[in-house]
């Protein structure tokens, strides 16, 4: 891996993120907003605990649902960006694996969790770990019974489909599953999320 | 428009290179995009047995509420229409569209949206639609009013009465106390 994440994060962090006269912010092939990250935390609460047992299941896949149309179609706008080209594309040698290590940089540098990959098995598997997420942040105290950062779960597979999809952007959305398998806010020291095939 | 008045949010920004978070004025942000903000929307559109829409005003009452709150005792805002003019241009700088108070007093106010990340983000991704979506919209306008006068959550009710996602050209919220 020749990504540098420190520079990448360095570098990306700092771009300014405001809206523009109209009150939008055209970017990536998107609109981007900046809101408080409790804004969709306090939803993904709200609802998964106001449903009943047999429809929490339906709730959690389209939350992680949205992480996944986001990181794929955001994803795609970042790699092909001309922050990308002048930041992180020196540094790629191995296609596509470092352009998933460069993305889950400014994945990174976006404030969306601080994550790296420890596990690379070219489209095959993936396994990401977050030493601090805001989706942790709905515990404040104790321990939930629940994993919930559905939004790391959703845009993981989606950058792993990006790389690896059964068909290029924009029609490979969904060859891969994550599963989140530790979490903060249910009291591991991090976070983690494995990439697979579907079935 | 007696009630505007040109004001600049102080952006008080930081980045925890340790953490990999973004603050404003201590308050954790996030980006994201408007394929997210509509899968948020239509999922609380969808859930009308736990009424969903409610949820996420409630959720955006509660995330907006605290930030003006605490932006106008730091900065010792009392104006009303300086705090008018904050609360549209923090909607402004966040992406989020335009706001504009067309009148406002202390029991119902009238707001137009001539631009909403919301509707046109929806209408990007999958048209136009007949009824109102941005739940959003509703709840910061919730949170705004309660800030504006000093109350606790849950002081004004709003209503989208007209919307960009239907094809009018500015959504239009009505609101009052509750």
């Amino acid at each position: 891996m020749t990504i540098d994440r420190k520079v990448v994060i360095e570098s990306l962090s700092k771009i300014k993120v405001q809206g523009n006269q109209d009150g939008l912010i055209p970017g990536f092939g998107v609109l981007v907003n900046q809101l408080p990250a409790s804004l969709w935390n306090n939803f993904a609460d709200m609802l998964t605990n106001s449903v009943g047992p047999d429809m929490l299941e339906p709730a959690q896949y389209l939350l992680r649902w949205a992480g996944n149309e986001c990181g794929y179609h955001t994803g795609y706008g970042i790699i092909t960006s001309e922050e990308w080209k002048a930041v992180v594309q020196p540094m790629i040698t191995k296609q596509p694996d470092d352009i998933l290590h460069g993305a889950f940089a400014i994945f990174s540098a976006w404030g969306w969790a601080q994550c790296e990959i420890v596990e690379l098995v070219a489209a095959e598997k993936m396994v990401v770990r977050a030493y601090d997420y805001y989706e942790s942040d709905i515990v404040l105290k104790g321990q939930s019974r629940v994993m919930s950062a559905y939004m790391l779960e959703g845009v993981c597979a989606a950058f792993f489909d990006l790389a690896y999809g059964k068909k290029p952007y924009p029609d490979g959305l969904g060859t891969f599953v994550c599963t989140q398998t530790k979490g903060i806010e249910c009291g591991d020291d991090y976070g983690e999320f494995v990439v697979t095939r579907a079935k | 428009m007696a009630t505007q008045k040109t004001v600049e949010w102080v952006i008080d920004h930081k980045f925890d290179r340790r953490k990999c978070r973004h603050t404003m004025g201590d308050v954790p942000m996030v980006l994201h995009c408007h394929h997210y903000t509509s899968n948020y929307l239509r999922l609380a559109d969808d859930a009308k047995d736990m009424n969903g829409k409610a949820i996420m005003c409630k959720a955006s009452e509660a995330a907006f509420l605290p930030v003006f709150k605490s932006y106008f005792a730091q900065h010792q805002i009392h104006d009303l229409a300086e705090r008018v003019g904050l609360i549209e241009e923090y909607w402004r700088m966040s992406g989020m569209g335009l706001l504009q108070f067309e009148r406002i007093g202390a029991m119902s106010a009238m707001v137009r949206m001539p631009r909403s990340h919301a509707d046109e983000g929806w209408v990007k991704k999958w048209g136009k639609r007949k009824d109102p979506i941005n739940f959003i919209g509703q709840g910061y306008l919730m949170a705004a009013m309660a800030a504006i006068f000093d109350e606790s959550a849950g002081s004004f009710s709003v209503t989208e009465t007209q919307s960009i996602v239907s094809g009018a050209e500015a959504s239009l919220f009505t609101i009052v106390r509750s």
